[in-house]
């Protein structure tokens, strides 16, 4: 099993269509995922039309298995389930590490109902925390769109030096430019500049700014599964290919 | 948004009458709201099973367009491309699911349509007030010229069971039943029966024994008739087997019911059916060493085996030329009024006169028969020790056989768990002792294949069927080893009791 976490220390960066669009990839690819939405706007949850569920909001929740299976959600996709936002946190990190472990009392509840996963994607509220910190610790991959703008910049370069205090393994990092438009000079210098720095972190795939993506709120649907053709979608399936490769 | 045809949770299947899918939207779903997707132009389908009506009996209804293969049953599913538009045989389809449920097939029946039907698709999805798909089916029109149904595949979405549950009530609620208490089969095709290799004969007590006899031939020729066609057209080696079979009874009936009939009509009758075996021998010789080729091959080291390629090489060239041979036979006014006569013929049996049998009671005619067997068998093989003669387990073989005959035609007048206590052994006994003869008959036929080769590879192919026979013989030895203890076994103090209660003094009672 995976755990792949979609994180940004800056908001409105395309974090949540990430997420919804990864977690909708890899189901297509055919592994059984599990979409956590971790953030307190509950937006992934909102796109995937999963109500919050009101019974969430209690710390004792992750410690309670059968409330924690009874709490995932279906989507209209096969092999992708939605655990729906608005909980409560403080103890994700045994959460992820009861996920790990095979022998659990949440693995063999979740194996109960057919329901083991493949890949959990994480769609991370944004902002530097102990749970942040515990949830780096627990992933396998952390997935980072970065606007090619200097105030994205300085947050990326913000929470690589997160990691590096925190003895956090940089290898697990990997960022992807987000929201890039091509007619802008700006865009296309700090793509080179950053991708010089930080070389190895940086993804070749990247996303346009699209109104495909925007329209998602709309749609409430990963754009993948309502325009598979349009450039967007395309940008999220290499995205998703070259993060497999990069997971291999 | 593509209907998922979903890995995700159990799949639960119900049948509706047709129109069900319309009559839908008057369901009272509450908060929720029904989405029904309209359903694409029919396409022609076929439906398939083998003749003998395997997946009708297992309940399953298999779906087959030129591209696709639909199984609708408790692990149904959907195989794309399963090779053209012969499906052929289940052994031969890619690995799936698909593959899997439909195991029940024997390996040696080819799926062949047994009738057309018009399919159509919908996709029915049950809504929140966010458009939040709760629960969903996929609704499969199947329509026949004489019937139909709609066959709704339920899937749940994790976490909305409530949706779940109140989906399968409305469709319950519509007059549907579970997928295992449907007859899928009778509701497209009503009217349409199985082929049943294996009629049952009802036989009276007091039946005179000509009438039983009479009876069970006749009841066969119709089965030998069922599969001329598949014969002909070569579908699968069973046809050819079944056809055999049912003649094979025939004339078992004929030779086993001493004095029923009169010396002149009785000799007549086995003539004529041991001609239209005849005709039939070598093919199946044929299907058989063909059936076995790759087990055969193993049996020999891999050095040798080039020569049994080319061994079998001729057999399949000939089996082609036997094959053209029989369907021609079979096709020719001769045979067709041949068969037609015989059937005639036992419809109206007074030509074949009586014997001195032919109106003894069924019961006490049976009873005599089966004991004078028994005994038989009892006196070859007190006489069969380690170094008697092949011959003689020969004679044991063919005793059992006649006595296993017996006992299935005369089933109906005994009781039934008595005669399963006696069979069981019985056929393992008979097991062993078929196993000993394939083995000798093998390889005297290797012999004589060896003897009639002619042209290129001779010396080759000789060297192979050398190693084979010398296999085939220390099969055969081992196959005789055991039949001492197999008999002993089947000669149990319980079997004995049973023979000599039934048939000796004629108990009826446990």
């Amino acid at each position: 099993m995976k755990i792949i976490a979609c994180y940004s220390n800056k908001g409105g960066v395309g974090k949540t269509a990430t997420s919804v669009n990864l977690a909708y990839a890899f189901a297509q690819a055919g592994h059984r995922v599990l979409l956590c939405d971790l953030d307190p706007q509950g937006a992934s949850s909102f796109y995937f039309r999963v109500k919050p569920s009101k019974k969430l909001t209690d710390t004792r929740f992750f410690a309670d298995v059968e409330r924690f299976t009874k709490a995932i959600r279906g989507s209209d996709y096969d092999n992708l389930d939605i655990l729906p936002a608005n909980m409560s946190y403080r103890n994700f990190d045994i959460f992820l590490s009861r996920m790990r472990n095979s022998r659990s009392r949440l693995k063999k509840a979740l194996k109960a109902v057919k329901g083991d996963y493949d890949v959990i994607v994480l769609d991370c509220p944004p902002n530097i925390s102990t749970l942040s910190e515990n949830v780096f610790r627990s992933s396998d991959v952390i997935v980072t769109p970065v606007i090619p703008t200097t105030l994205s910049q300085r947050t990326f370069e913000q929470l690589v030096a997160f990691f590096r205090e925190h003895d956090l393994p940089l290898k697990k990092m990997h960022a992807f430019f987000s929201m890039v438009q091509g007619r802008k000079s700006l865009h296309a210098d700090l793509m080179a500049q950053l991708s010089r720095d930080y070389k190895k972190r940086f993804l070749t795939a990247h996303i346009p700014f699209s109104t495909d993506v925007e329209r998602m709120g709309l749609a409430r649907a990963p754009v993948m599964a309502t325009a598979p053709k349009c450039k967007a979608s395309k940008a999220y399936h290499a995205l998703f290919e070259e993060l497999t490769e990069r997971m291999r | 948004m593509t209907p998922s045809n979903g890995s995700s949770g159990d799949a639960m299947w119900i049948v509706l009458p047709l129109a069900s899918d319309v009559a839908l939207g008057e369901s009272d779903f509450g908060k929720l709201t029904l989405h029904l997707s309209d359903g694409v132009e029919p396409e022609e389908v076929a439906i398939l099973d083998c003749f003998d009506g395997t997946l009708r009996k297992a309940g399953l209804l298999l779906l087959h367009s030129g591209e696709q293969l639909q199984l609708m049953g408790p692990s149904g599913g959907v195989l794309e491309e399963p090779g053209g538009r012969d499906v052929g045989f289940v052994v031969n389809l890619p690995d799936s699911e698909l593959k899997a449920a439909l195991s029940v097939v024997s390996p040696l029946r080819r799926l062949i349509p047994i009738g057309a039907a018009w399919r159509q698709i919908r996709t029915l999805t049950v809504l929140d007030d966010e458009g939040k798909t709760r629960a969903r089916a996929q609704l499969t029109v199947v329509t026949t010229e004489k019937g139909g149904c709609v066959i709704a595949r339920l899937q749940g979405l994790r976490g909305y069971d409530k949706a779940l549950a109140q989906l399968r009530k409305a469709l319950m609620d519509l007059g549907g039943v579970s997928l295992q208490e449907a007859d899928l089969h009778g509701i497209l095709f009503p009217g349409q029966t199985v082929h049943d290799p294996k009629p049952q004969v009802t036989i009276g007590y007091e039946e005179p024994a000509i009438e039983v006899a009479t009876h069970i031939m006749a009841a066969y020729i119709p089965v030998a008739r069922a599969n001329e066609a598949g014969v002909i057209a070569d579908l699968d080696t069973e046809f050819l087997h079944d056809y055999r079979i049912a003649l094979r009874k025939i004339r078992s009936v004929i030779s086993l019911f001493k004095g029923v009939y009169g010396p002149e009509g009785a000799r007549e009758l086995k003539h004529r059916f041991s001609a239209l075996m005849a005709q039939t021998g070598r093919l199946r010789d044929l299907d058989v060493y063909l059936l076995d080729r790759q087990e055969t091959s193993a049996l020999v080291p891999p050095s040798v085996r080039r020569g049994l390629d080319r061994m079998f090489d001729l057999f399949e060239a000939e089996r082609g030329r036997e094959h053209k041979r029989l369907a021609q036979y079979l096709k020719t006014k001769a045979y067709e009024a041949e068969i037609g006569a015989l059937a005639k013929l036992l419809a109206k049996p007074r030509k074949l006169g009586q014997g001195p049998n032919a109106q003894r009671p069924a019961h006490d005619y049976a009873a005599d028969l089966i004991w004078k067997r028994y005994r038989k068998i009892c006196k070859i093989a007190s006489g069969i020790g380690p170094d008697t003669d092949d011959e003689q387990v020969h004679e044991l073989r063919i005793h059992c056989k006649k006595l296993r005959y017996l006992l299935e035609f005369f089933g109906p007048v005994f009781p039934k768990k008595a005669f399963k206590t006696i069979l069981k052994p019985l056929k393992r006994l008979q097991d062993n002792l078929g196993y000993f003869n394939d083995y000798s008959v093998q390889q005297d036929s290797l012999r004589a294949f060896l003897d009639d080769l002619e042209g290129p590879h001779q010396i080759e192919i000789a060297q192979s069927v050398g190693a084979l026979i010398a296999v085939l013989h220390g099969r055969q030895l081992e196959e005789r080893s055991k039949v001492m203890d197999s008999f002993a076994r089947f000669d149990s103090d319980e079997t004995r009791a049973l023979f000599r209660r039934l048939f000796r003094e004629r108990k009826d009672t446990e």
